[in-house]
């Protein structure tokens, strides 16, 4: 029997040719992603990675809510003018702690992988308020109302690091149970900073 | 992928990926070469004479497909792509990173080394280099400083002006952008008072003049002997070492008004200029600061009208 006649008894039984689109197509998946899920080197923290604490893990859920990423990616590519400009490449192992990831596609405004520590807290709650005063050129929306609302939205905080606790973040329960205090008095704003200034500092050695 | 988690993983990748290849292969050939044998039953015929398959797909896209199928081999062979197989030709994306920056540096290792081996004002009569530097400012320092260095209120220091918090040598200067800076007022709120707060910033807008010996600032002056000549100076000339600015010379950071200084008093002020030892190279540097010692004392300290007290 050829294939020709392979060709045609698939074509005529939808059970067959449906078992066979599904074979087809799973093989790029087969090759490319089921091989990386067992490998240790992507889902292991580089030195120094932390968790983020409740501040900054409101803050990353400011910058979701906001879309920062639809502007800003967060991956430095291994290339001569990125790193130059931005820093060290991204390393898989520094994104463990990110669910999900933020790297985003687009750089309407530049990258902000290693943004941590790069301006002041001042520095940015200036330029949240207002961009152009900083940056005269800039095109960034200003974000005033995240200075205004609160950073505590009443526990939730606790649900989403249980949440994370049980994907494996090495959180304690104490982490956990003290969370609302640290978003005592603060607010979205001093959040989202406190998120930005943890971006990209646990540099992976030699990176 | 070279850092498979285990052989099995790689064998898994190469027996995929190459089956893949072969049964494509045998797809191809059998459309083209391989002879079809009429099946009786119920084969749809149209138009007396057309059914399936009867008229062979086109040769050029046998060739096509033939090249396409040799291009992935050689691929394969040059490339990391079969399991933990790195290619011939030992290419990574680390690799291809080191060896840019080698090449960048190999190009630029000659002008590098002699802008290294001139001094701070050498480099400022250096006009090219200059220019570089002026586009490393606008990268690296605008954002902050502004574009024109000319500083933004309460935030950023005017660095065209003579005034130099941290001291204007040269190595004060390349210590400040390669280590950064952390200013350390401390809040006097508490420790004086607000009545003592008001009378001191009364006293500092007239400090280094004659009207400060007037009566009336007795009070403050003997406050401010005590409390800030310490790091400020015995007439509040300010000591670069401690980033303690000189109170004198009419330009004030934060605000020149009595209350944006009283705010400064009470509430203390703790600016911070970020290091640059990981962002910059030395080379840079070293442009920066020379760009800063050309641009020194170009424009006379203006104070920043705007209060940015609060925000």
């Amino acid at each position: 029997m050829n294939l020709m006649d392979w060709h045609r008894r698939i074509e005529r039984h939808t059970g067959l040719l449906v078992f066979g689109i599904i074979a087809v197509t799973s093989v790029g998946g087969l090759v490319q992603i089921v091989p990386s899920l067992f490998q240790t080197s992507l889902s292991t923290p580089v030195a120094g990675l932390e968790p983020y604490p409740p501040l900054a893990l409101e803050g990353r859920d400011i910058y979701i809510r906001e879309s920062c990423s639809v502007c800003h990616s967060q991956q430095v590519r291994p290339l001569l003018a990125e790193v130059m400009r931005y820093g060290a490449t991204s390393k898989a192992g520094e994104f463990v702690y990110d669910r999900p990831f933020l790297w985003g596609s687009k750089r309407t405004g530049p990258d902000l992988h290693r943004i941590g520590g790069k301006y002041s807290d001042a520095w940015h709650r200036l330029h949240f308020m207002d961009p152009r005063a900083v940056v005269p050129s800039s095109i960034m929306p200003a974000y005033r109302w995240l200075a205004e609302r609160d950073a505590d939205t009443g526990g939730s905080i606790q649900n989403r690091m249980r949440a994370l606790q049980l994907l494996g973040h090495p959180y304690t329960d104490r982490d956990i149970y003290f969370a609302p205090q640290r978003l005592a008095g603060k607010s979205e704003l001093d959040a989202l900073i406190a998120y930005l200034q943890m971006l990209g500092v646990s540099r992976p050695e030699g990176g | 992928m070279p850092e498979l988690p285990s052989s099995f993983w790689g064998g898994w990748i190469i027996v995929l990926t190459v089956g893949s290849l072969l049964v494509l292969v045998g797809l191809v050939l059998s459309v083209y070469f391989f002879d079809r044998q009429p099946d009786d039953h119920a084969e749809v015929v149209w138009d007396e004479t057309l059914r399936e398959g009867n008229h062979p797909a086109p040769l050029w896209w046998f060739w096509l497909i033939v090249v396409l199928l040799v291009i992935s081999v050689v691929y394969l062979l040059l490339y990391p792509g079969l399991g933990r197989y790195r290619g011939t030709l030992g290419w990574s994306q680390g690799h291809q990173l080191a060896h840019s920056e080698q090449r960048y540096a190999d190009e630029f290792a000659a002008p590098h080394a002699t802008l290294l081996g001139q001094s701070l004002s050498e480099l400022a009569q250096n006009h090219l280099a200059m220019d570089a530097a002026l586009s490393l400012f606008r990268v690296h320092c605008g954002t902050c400083h502004g574009e024109d260095a000319g500083g933004v209120a309460g935030y950023a220091p005017n660095l065209t002006d003579a005034a130099w918090q941290w001291g204007q040598r040269d190595e004060e200067i390349l210590a400040s952008i390669t280590a950064g800076r952390q200013a350390a007022m401390p809040p006097w709120r508490m420790a004086l008072g607000d009545d003592s707060v008001t009378v001191l910033a009364d006293y500092l807008k007239v400090i280094g003049t004659q009207a400060a010996d007037g009566p009336q600032y007795e009070q403050a002056a003997a406050t401010f002997a005590g409390s800030c000549s310490v790091c400020h100076g015995a007439s509040g000339e300010g000591k670069p070492a401690l980033g303690a600015p000189d109170l004198t010379d009419g330009y004030w950071l934060y605000g020149s008004s009595v209350d944006d200084i009283a705010h400064s008093i009470a509430r203390g002020r703790q600016g911070r200029m970020p290091a640059h030892a990981d962002r910059l190279s030395e080379v840079q540097i070293r442009l920066l600061a020379a760009w800063l010692v050309s641009r020194s004392g170009s424009t006379l300290p203006e104070s920043p009208i705007q209060s940015v007290r609060d925000k």
